[in-house]
């Protein structure tokens, strides 16, 4: 799972809705990977508006990933930005671990880079 | 038995798609990619046209075959019930979990668009079919777009249904399956032989103008294109 992923998910137990706590999930026991992978800039631009930075800047500081604290104004013109962005979100993977909900303690696994998001019975 | 056969189980929703959905998909995992490699044509043309840059979800991706058709450009993550499809996925090096159609962990207004192929035929009640499109509707920002397409009632093609029974259990056969047979064979030691296997999948099978109308039940979107493409019904929606 790369860390573009991790930064759509959110815990879904029924009873868990404080939005603060919910999301991002905290990684825990993590086995990161890098895997590298051509770099697309129009890409990376367009798709920034998707990102919610900082859940993403708060996951990069708990795996020790060194990120801007803001997005430039023009992040097209932004070399360094794009090529530091495309190392974090799309050639960072997680091998092996789980994730934690802070809100209700539920912890998704992730096993050979497949997160199971499936719940138990009395969590839907 | 290689008919469709109507559905009379008496079983709760959820458990008959465990037994005749998700069991199913898990045992049949490879043979089933096996015959799943080329993209249907609608759905390839709404991939191509979607903008560079954008960020989606395939709901129910099976093998992964529309997982890698802009890779590069358009960036998508493939989420399906049965763990043995996700595991071929991520062999292929997609982007992949396991998770639930009826509850998906993604917040709300994540992607820009939502793809689901042949996926809420196998929900067993109209109320978990509209949970299920709203769950895909929900993960669209405004403005975004979704594709659907389900299992066609009236099929012309080499599947033919009774057009009074909608819900209905549909053989898969697995040419050769592995399995013991009791019984030794002439000159032969070997229990083991090759027979075909079949398994029932359960469907609803959508009935023209049931699939829009399902939409407009859920609300919050506008049906942008529909029709008719390889025995499914498909709608096209733009997110409010
Ligand atoms: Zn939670």
């Amino acid at each position: 799972m790369r860390l573009i992923t991790h930064n759509m998910l959110k815990c879904h137990v029924k009873n868990c809705t404080d939005p603060d706590k919910q999301f991002p999930l905290r990684f825990k026991d993590v086995q990161l990977e890098q895997i590298e992978a051509d770099r697309n800039d129009e890409f990376l631009v367009r798709m920034l508006p998707r990102i919610d930075w900082a859940a993403l800047l708060k996951t990069a500081k708990e795996l020790n990933i060194e990120l801007p604290d803001k997005v430039p104004e023009s992040p097209a013109d932004d070399g360094e930005f794009l090529s530091t962005l495309h190392t974090v979100i799309l050639e960072t993977h997680v091998k092996d671990g789980s994730m934690v909900c802070d809100g209700c303690g539920h912890e998704y696994k992730i096993t050979n880079g497949i997160p199971n998001m499936l719940l138990a019975e009395h969590e839907i | 038995m290689k008919e469709s056969i109507p559905d009379t189980l008496k079983l709760s929703a959820a458990d008959k798609e465990e037994q005749y959905v998700h069991q199913v998909y898990n045992k049949i995992a490879s043979h089933f990619s096996d015959t799943r490699f080329k993209p249907w044509p609608v759905i390839e043309r709404y991939l191509r046209g979607l903008p560079s840059g954008s960020i989606g979800t395939d709901i129910g991706c099976g093998n992964g075959k529309y997982l890698g058709v802009r890779t590069g450009d358009v960036f998508i993550i493939g989420t399906d019930r049965s763990e043995s499809l996700v595991d071929i996925c991520s062999q292929r090096q997609f982007e992949c979990m396991v998770s639930d159609g009826l509850d998906l962990p993604y917040r709300a207004d994540a992607f820009d668009f939502s793809i689901s192929i042949a996926v809420i035929h196998h929900f067993s009640s109209s109320e978990r079919r509209a949970k299920a499109v709203s769950e895909i509707l929900r993960v669209v920002r405004s403005g975004g777009t979704v594709l659907i397409f389900a299992w066609a009632l009236e099929q012309n093609g080499r599947r033919k249904f009774d057009l009074s029974n909608q819900d209905v259990l549909v053989p898969w056969v697995v040419p050769g399956f592995r399995t013991h047979k009791g019984e030794t064979l002439d000159n032969n030691d070997q229990k083991q032989v090759a027979v075909d296997k079949v398994f029932h999948r359960y469907y609803h099978l959508f009935r023209e103008g049931e699939l829009p109308a399902l939409l407009q039940q859920v609300g919050g979107c506008e049906i942008i294109e529909s029709g008719y493409d390889k025995d499914n019904w498909y709608v096209i929606a733009r997110k409010f």
